[in-house]
């Protein structure tokens, strides 16, 4: 049977990498400020589900941290993208643009 | 006024209330236990916890230093409970390593989680210990269930053990705790993964290393790589402790419930006491038993049993407790359960300690009463002295209550609700003062004082069958079950007058004890002969050319001598 829940994380999942390589390709943030404009879209609830992500999309080469020291607070991890960070968004912002077309037009009939 | 507790978060200090500091530390390893087994979890909590310290650094101000609780939940409503965050970011990870994982044989409730063991709210009979147990094992429950029940009849031992578990194994209470319930299987591919995960986590420790002192922005944080040598040595010794510590911890249940099934055994069954006679001649015996016969009479039996329940029974329980806990990861403490058993032992160990000194003061005199045995005088010279086999006496006895309990050289003949059947006494043989022969029977026992004693000896029941010249002894003498076993013992005692003589039959060689004789001959060489005794002592007729063979070694005159030493007037 299929899970309403799955399916809509599923969907999710592929966005929230989006944005958050789009969100780091206008410039370096450390995970709050990335948390604040994701929650100010209301692409995610909780900032937990920042950690892993980030984590992911590091081991996998598309970012990179620098550490920075805070005046208020433990020092911080910047994140940026790497070149193969960028690649990868043009693609996905390819994709995504194609499958907003795809999905309006079937969803228009 | 509640305490506080200092708390160092991502390398800044906290001042933070005690029950805040506790759910937050749930908090935390609960996140962790989610991550266990994604790459990289050990960033992403050093990560997730500076975001914390983050947090909970914006709720303090030079007016309220400590962390409340509330500051604690609003921080987790942000962070989000890790049920809810882990399960949306998790994805099918794409390197090799965990193509392998997701192809092999991972079920479809794994979601990579560590399985840990809880009750079963859900599913329960009595408390979910089963279905928990079974659960994390991943079988079904009946098995353990039916196992469960039959064991509860075996003394009890099992529902002992049901009890234990339900106080050791917490129940699940919150959905993360029934996810991890049902977490990942453990068996033996899981721990050699497990290890191996460790091992590629540590390898990646070491190739971080390298490029975090590449990097001058983090040196701060890089520790030395003598550090982290020594780091890895360290938690590979740790790794190969914890295992053998697993091993130690099975083998403390295994024991533990061995033991005590045997201790519930002795005290209330069938058990037989294994220490006394040969393999296969114990006697059945049960400790309680056993004791009824030893203890004083206003002295019950229970409290044998309740001291040493609680006396020996309480250290296995603790082991059986100790090995479950390290088992299962169990790390909640109880402290009511510690100072239960801590004061259950000692009241366990008084019980003992009251029942021993009041059983040595039953046994502080001595008595002896003197008893002399009619024998009719025989009408030759000779007396023949044979022993009575033992069995013919209670034929209809079933066989095994003639079985012996030795313990030294006190030896138990047989029991019955009246009377105790005890062996062996001793025969010595000495001249009579008179010129008819005389059996004396010296019977001794124990009591609190020496009245008590002397009643004891006194009730002892020793008695000979004698036809014509022919004496027979009995191997046992019989005590009364009232008297308790107060080392009672029949010592005889056969005058015999000078010129007369007497016949050893072989199976005398069991009470005969040490007789002087002027053959020196030793107990074992004494039967199946003739003696006369003279105005010396007892000597052997028919030992013919034999005469000095059985001789003892120092008398022994085949043994080499030394020279005469040399007249003196050389």
């Amino acid at each position: 049977m299929m899970n309403i829940e799955n399916t809509k994380a599923q969907m999710k999942k592929g966005v929230l990498e989006f944005c958050i390589l789009s969100v780091l390709s206008k410039g370096d943030h450390y995970p709050s400020e990335i948390i604040n404009k994701m929650k100010e879209a209301k692409l995610i609830v909780v900032e937990g589900t920042l950690y892993p992500l980030l984590m992911r999309l590091k081991n996998d080469g598309l970012l990179s941290y620098r550490w920075e020291e805070s005046t208020s607070g433990p020092p911080r991890k910047y994140y940026k993208l790497t070149p193969l960070g960028e690649q990868f968004l043009k693609e996905l912002e390819l994709t995504w643009n194609e499958l907003v077309d795809a999905v309006n037009k079937t969803t228009q009939k | 006024m509640n305490r506080t507790i200092t708390m160092n978060l991502s390398g800044i200090v906290f001042h933070i209330e005690e029950d805040a500091y506790d759910k937050l530390n749930k908090y935390l390893s609960t996140i962790k236990g989610y991550f266990k087994n994604s790459e990289g979890c050990d960033e992403i909590m050093s990560d997730i916890e500076a975001r914390i310290a983050e947090m909970l650094q914006g709720k303090v101000s030079s007016i309220k230093q400590a962390i409340l609780m509330a500051d604690v939940e609003s921080m987790i409503a942000v962070m989000g409970k890790p049920e809810d965050f882990a399960g949306e970011s998790e994805s099918p990870k794409n390197d090799a390593n965990s193509k392998q994982e997701s192809s092999g044989n991972k079920d479809a409730d794994s979601s990579g989680r560590r399985r840990r063991v809880f009750r079963d709210p859900d599913d329960k009979v009595l408390a979910g210990v089963c279905s928990g147990i079974a659960s994390y094992f991943g079988f079904d429950p009946i098995w353990l269930r039916a196992a469960f029940a039959i064991s509860f009849f075996v003394f009890g031992s099992g529902l002992l053990l049901y009890i234990l578990l339900i106080i050791i194994i917490p129940k699940a209470k919150t959905t993360a705790e029934k996810l991890e319930m049902r977490g990942e299987k453990v068996d033996i591919n899981n721990i050699g993964k497990a290890v191996n995960e460790e091992f590629e986590e540590f390898k990646e420790r070491v190739k971080d290393l390298g490029n975090e002192v590449n990097s001058p922005e983090n040196k701060k944080r890089v520790k030395s790589s003598i550090h982290k040598a020594v780091d890895f040595i360290g938690e590979m010794f740790e790794a190969i402790f914890k295992v053998i510590a697993k091993v130690v911890a099975f083998f403390l249940i295994f024991f533990g419930v061995i033991f005590l099934i045997a201790l519930l055994a002795t005290l209330f069954g069938w058990g037989t006491i294994s220490i006394f006679g040969n393999a296969g001649d114990s006697v059945r015996f049960s400790l309680y038993q056993l004791s009824s016969a030893v203890l004083p009479n206003d002295l019950p039996v229970y409290l044998v049993v309740i001291g040493l329940i609680l006396f020996l029974g309480i250290p296995l329980i603790s082991m059986i407790y100790g090995g479950i806990k390290y088992l299962f990861g169990i790390k909640q403490k109880n402290r009511v359960v510690k100072y239960t058993a801590n004061i259950l032992w000692l009241s366990g160990l008084a019980l003992v300690i009251y029942v021993g000194l009041q059983l040595g003061v039953d046994f502080s005199e001595q008595a002896t009463a003197k008893q002399n045995i009619n024998i009719i005088q025989p009408k030759g010279n000779t007396l023949y002295l044979d022993l009575k086999p033992m069995v013919d006496d209670d034929e209809d006895e079933s066989s095994h209550r003639h079985r012996n309990i030795h313990l030294g050289d006190w030896t138990m003949i047989s029991k019955d609700e009246n009377k105790f059947r005890l062996g062996y006494p001793t025969l010595n043989i000495v001249a009579s003062a008179t010129d008819s022969f005389e059996l004396v029977a010296i019977k001794s026992a124990q009591g609190y004082n020496k009245k008590e004693a002397g009643y004891r000896a006194k009730s002892i029941d020793y008695t000979v069958i004698q036809t014509d010249s022919i004496i027979e002894f009995n191997s046992y003498f019989d005590i009364e079950s009232v008297d308790k076993l107060r080392a009672q013992n029949v010592k005889l005692v056969l005058k015999v007058p000078v010129n007369k003589t007497l016949f050893l039959s072989k199976s005398m060689e069991r009470i005969i004890f040490d007789i002087d004789n002027l053959n020196d001959a030793l107990d074992s060489d004494m039967v199946n002969r003739k003696w006369i005794m003279s105005k010396q002592g007892l000597e052997c007729i028919d030992c013919g050319g034999l005469e000095n063979v059985h001789k003892h070694k120092e008398s022994d005159p085949r043994l080499p001598e030394l020279p005469p030493a040399p007249p003196r007037g050389k």
